[in-house]
């Protein structure tokens, strides 16, 4: 098992009560899955995404990536799992501003201290189709060279977990489209298990299984397998 | 690998012009401190050099007796240059008449600094004069041709010594200011002192060693001489020391040019941390992006760290290079100018540089880098997440004590630094709570005003903290700015009015008490303007309440140097010249008793320090005796004279009832253009007994003083402006960013460009406007006590400033705010959005 959490709960204190985003939520999610959370503006998709990637901690629960329990890591420890396991694309592409192309792709690879981070930048820029705008700046590309950018970012350091949240969200169709086939194309190529987050039931059918979230809610959407 | 992410970031940043007014702001700092310390170092010593020439040398050593063999000799081993000089007073005979001369003999090497000029004759063109007086030669003031009707070839008696008149003294460096009470001087080679037999045990003769050489050297002579002075018998000075216009004008323009140095670096230091913070700011989503891509947190500090510190090490490299060429061109403007060397500036100012650019940018980014480097990585996801705020009094005190560290490291004084520092503090606090009240006020205005001004004044509200904080610095910056140029304009006009272009430059005296009227008509018909005449009496003041004074000291010891000093005295030890007359004169001041108008009693006015000196208060009876004639009158009024006014100066004054029937020779002063000097031959020729002094040299040479002094004052100012101006654009940069994500919703909401953009700018000028207001007072509060305090000036209100202030304040920050916002609203939607997303 890849991925598992157990009574997964996360709550936020206001000023009017505590807020339950996340209700007790067990999931399984085996290696190289892809797997879609779907569901209304505010339902906690992106609050599952952050518990399930590391970047938030739970109030309550557990979830673990190959075994090793995320609550019982600190920060540091977690920025560790990120970097040897985890992947993400983001809806607005988060890209560093005042890094090339280039240099955004490699970034994570050295962070890892992989001394190779440079060819393997240029040949993931190669197969998203930007090897000619590598000293581009990401102002200086379009959206979705930019998301095609984060996208090669992504698989840069061969991570296990690829979490993308809205990946299309802003671009338009078009686009959003050739963006949804690359990444898919490279998901399949490498094996990777993804996790994304859409509310696009069209791109949500691309996944092997579908998640739907209601109101802090997780429900797994049954249907036909293609 | 993290030094490679550091350095691409940098490279890329700076390239894209992210960093620049980070970059701008620590260039700015070093720049400042670096050209303002450098020019004012080389200035202050080519100024005391200059000004040295006022004392012949660096310093001189007054003794009463000989001065030991072995003061000279160390001298010789710090490699100073020392030349003797030695004043006294006695009679001159020529051509069967008698005078009262000053003799003045000097060894080889005088003057050490300055020159000595004369002419061939009388009110001839002089030239500067190759060495010194043969033996058996003397060089003699003009005045006292006229006195003893003396041709150049003429014999002069002095002592048992007979010298032959060759030369006339035109200007000698070291005459001080004090003409009134000298006699006319005659200078004589010192090998020929003792061949006059006036020199013996006992005489009134002062012993002068002057020196000259480097400061160092000086310093260290100084050092090792000090302890071994007997107050009594030796006096050990230099240029600043002293009452004379000149040492008052430098003391101010020093502190002057130190204060304004530090407004300037306080002000550059303001604009690094304003800078800081955004810089700091810009880079969270960058930090989240890292931590989320699984950068550890040791990584994160260390890419971060030599970021800025390479950041910081160009911009002082630059910021060096910067300054130095700066204060290059501005000394070499002044050299070209006035033709005057200044010597090499020590390595101190470029330390000082370096070190306020390095403590600033790392002290004022201790607190934003450590909150950045603690965002957490959810930002990725929650843009509104900014990490914590527990380290925010680590902030508070790490500027403050940077400001403090800086103020003290530029001007090495405890006091002072402590003093403007809780000034500055104190104002801070008041101007925090002021503009908050007048934000509120504000608030309510705008409820009834058009649409872009609600918009602006719901803004200024809304944004209460954030923005009395930016009014905090926008206050202070205008603040420094207003008080830096009130200060200047203080300064130079008060200078102005110390020598006016119509300031006299030639005394008259010796003027016959028959001739007066006579000589204010000649005067008058050639229209020359001649001041108040001021009759003479000469007279010895004898006693104190009836207790004799001590009257040991003798009037060379006096005149041996410039302007009065404030010694303590028993007596004068000399005759005084007095004077009467009904009115006070220009430049006095009555600080005790009273004036007396027509009162016919007999009575005294006397100068404040001998006041002091003497231990006279109002009451006590003074005794005179005046050819043989002893009287005693009471004192009944103390007045302050302004030393420094070139004008006709007295310690006594009495009513005219008291002293009117006294024989009395007349002294006045007038102004005559250069070009009008031919005529002086003309003027004087029916008096042939008057004497006559030119002040020109003296005040030409202080003129320059001045006119340099002025001129470093301007390139302060412009420093200090652009500091200023930094600090506000870093204010509204900053200040424009947290606007940014308001302004995309109303865009996107359909907000025409042109409400917004006025929106923007009205709120921008009625910050610009408070934060004038306020900077005026605390300006005002801020020149009274610098006025009164610190620079000796008469405190005064500067209305003009009150308009000038808000207005400028208005103006200033509302373009500023309108450009900056100009700029976002030019930009489509759709890539505002994207920029925010």
């Amino acid at each position: 098992m890849l991925i598992q959490t157990t009574q997964l709960r996360k709550d936020v204190e206001t000023s009017e009560g505590i807020l339950h985003i996340l209700q007790p939520t067990s999931l399984q999610i085996e290696a190289g899955e892809t797997v879609a959370i779907v569901g209304a503006s505010g339902s906690g998709k992106s609050t599952l995404l952050s518990l399930l990637a590391g970047l938030d901690l739970a109030s309550a629960g557990d979830v673990s990536i190959d075994n090793v329990n995320l609550g019982d890591l600190d920060e540091e420890q977690r920025a560790k799992v990120r970097a040897d396991k985890v992947g993400f694309i983001f809806q607005s592409f988060l890209l560093i501003p005042s890094l090339t192309a280039l240099e955004n792709v490699m970034l994570p690879a050295e962070l890892a201290g992989n001394k190779n981070a440079e060819k393997q930048a240029r040949e993931l820029l190669g197969k998203v189709g930007l090897g000619d705008r590598l000293t581009h700046y990401p102002n200086q590309l379009s959206g979705g060279e930019q998301q095609r950018v984060a996208i090669a970012r992504a698989f840069v350091g061969t991570p296990k977990i690829l979490f993308a949240d809205e990946p299309t969200g802003n671009l338009d169709a078009a686009t959003g489209h050739k963006v949804e086939d690359l990444l898919f194309e490279m998901n399949q190529e490498s094996g990777t298990t993804l996790i994304m987050v859409t509310h696009d039931s069209e791109l949500a059918e691309r996944c092997q299984r579908v998640l739907r979230m209601e109101a802090g809610k997780l429900a797994e959407v049954e249907r036909d397998v293609a | 690998m993290w030094h490679k992410i550091s350095w691409r970031l940098l490279k890329h940043e700076l390239r894209r012009g992210e960093l620049t007014i980070m970059a701008a702001a620590i260039v700015l700092s070093v720049t400042a401190v670096l050209s303002l310390a450098l020019f004012t170092e080389r200035l202050q010593a080519g100024l005391t050099e200059r000004s040295a020439e006022f004392l012949a040398a660096d310093r001189v050593l007054s003794s009463r007796r000989d001065i030991p063999q072995d003061w000279l000799d160390r001298a010789k081993e710090e490699g100073l240059r020392t030349a003797d000089r030695v004043v006294f007073n006695s009679m001159a005979f020529a051509n069967e008449e008698l005078a009262l001369v000053d003799v003045k003999a000097v060894s080889e090497g005088y003057p050490l600094r300055g020159e000595l000029r004369t002419a061939q004759q009388p009110y001839a063109a002089d030239e500067l004069a190759q060495g010194l007086p043969d033996a058996g030669e003397a060089w003699v003031a003009a005045a006292l041709f006229q006195e003893l009707n003396l041709s150049v070839g003429d014999n002069l008696e002095i002592g048992d010594s007979t010298f032959a008149v060759t030369r006339v003294l035109t200007y000698e460096p070291d005459v001080g200011f004090s003409v009134f009470t000298d006699s006319p001087n005659v200078l004589i080679n010192y090998s020929e002192l003792e061949g006059t037999g006036l020199i013996q045990p006992g005489s009134r003769v002062r012993f002068n060693l002057l020196f000259a050489g480097e400061n160092d050297a000086l310093n260290r002579y100084e050092e090792w001489l000090k302890p071994q002075l007997n107050d009594d018998t030796h006096n050990w000075r230099s240029i600043e020391d002293g009452d004379s216009p000149l040492a008052r004008s430098l003391r101010r323009a020093e502190r002057f040019m130190l204060l304004a140095s530090l407004l300037g670096v306080v002000l550059a230091a303001t604009a690094v941390a304003v800078a800081a913070q955004r810089y700091c700011q810009r880079n969270y989503d960058v930090v989240a992006i890292f931590k989320t891509l699984g950068a550890q947190r040791a990584q994160i500090q260390k890419v971060f760290i030599l970021h800025l510190l390479l950041l910081t090490g160009f911009s002082i490299v630059t910021g060096l290079v910067l300054g130095w060429l700066i204060q290059g061109q501005v000394v070499d403007l002044v050299a070209r100018y006035f033709d005057v060397n200044l010597p090499a500036g020590s390595g101190r100012g470029y330390l000082l540089a370096a070190g306020t650019g390095l403590v600033s940018a790392v002290m004022f980014t201790l607190y934003p880098l450590l909150r950045l480097i603690e965002i957490p990585p959810l930002r990725v996801l929650n843009r509104e997440l900014t990490g914590t705020d527990r380290w925010r009094w680590l902030h508070w005190v790490a500027s403050g004590g940077t400001i403090y560290l800086l103020l003290w490291l530029y001007s090495q004084q405890w006091l002072l630094s402590t003093a403007l520092f809780a000034g500055g503090a104190l104002a801070a606090v008041v101007l925090l709570l002021v503009s908050r009240f007048f934000i509120r006020a504000s608030r309510q205005a705008g409820m009834q005003a058009g649409s872009a001004w609600r918009l602006a004044m719901a803004g200024l509200q809304r944004r209460a903290q954030a923005n009395s904080v930016q009014m905090l610095s926008f206050s202070t910056a205008i603040m420094l700015l207003l008080m830096v140029l009130a200060l200047r304009h203080e300064l130079l006009a008060d200078w102005q009015k110390q020598l006016p272009d119509d300031a006299p430059n030639y005394f008259l005296v010796n003027v016959a008490e028959d001739s007066v009227e006579q000589l204010k008509q000649r005067f008058d018909e050639r229209d020359v303007q001649v001041n108040d005449m001021y009759p003479i009496v000469p007279g010895r003041m004898t006693a104190v309440n009836d207790v004799a004074v001590v009257d040991e000291v003798s009037k060379e010891e006096r005149e041996s140097e410039e302007a009065p000093s404030s010694e303590q005295r028993e007596g004068f030890g000399r005759e005084l010249s007095l004077t009467w007359r009904d009115t006070l004169p220009p430049n006095n001041t009555v600080v005790a008793g009273q004036w007396w108008g027509d009162d016919p009693k007999p009575q005294v006015s006397i100068e404040s320090e001998v006041a002091e000196r003497m231990r006279l208060g109002i009451g006590d009876e003074l005794t005179f005796n005046i050819g043989g004639e002893v009287f005693s009158v009471p004192v009944t009024s103390i007045r302050e004279v302004n030393w420094g006014s070139l004008q006709p100066n007295f310690y006594m004054i009495f009513n005219t009832a008291t002293l009117s029937d006294f024989p009395a020779s007349y002294i006045s002063s007038f102004n005559l253009p250069e070009e009008r000097k031919s005529e002086l031959y003309e003027l004087f020729k029916p008096f042939p007994q008057v004497s006559l002094i030119d002040l020109d040299a003296i005040m030409d040479q202080l003129r320059e003083v001045i006119d340099q002094v002025s001129i470093a004052i301007l390139f302060v100012l412009i420093l200090v402006i652009v500091a200023g101006i930094l600090v506000l654009l870093a204010q509204v940069q900053a200040s424009m960013e947290e606007r940014q994500k308001e302004l995309v919703i109303l865009r996107t909401l359909g907000a025409p460009a042109k409400l917004l953009s006025r929106s923007v700018t009205y709120e921008f000028i009625v910050l610009g406007a408070i934060s004038g207001f306020i900077a005026t007072i605390a300006m005002e509060l801020s020149l009274y006590i610098l006025q009164t305090q610190v620079f000796e000036l008469a405190a005064t209100f500067h209305w003009r400033f009150w308009l000038i202030g808000p207005l400028a304040g208005a103006v200033i920050v509302g373009t500023m705010g309108r450009l900056a916002c100009n700029r976002l609203v030019r930009r489509n939607t759709a890539q505002l959005i994207r920029r925010l997303a």
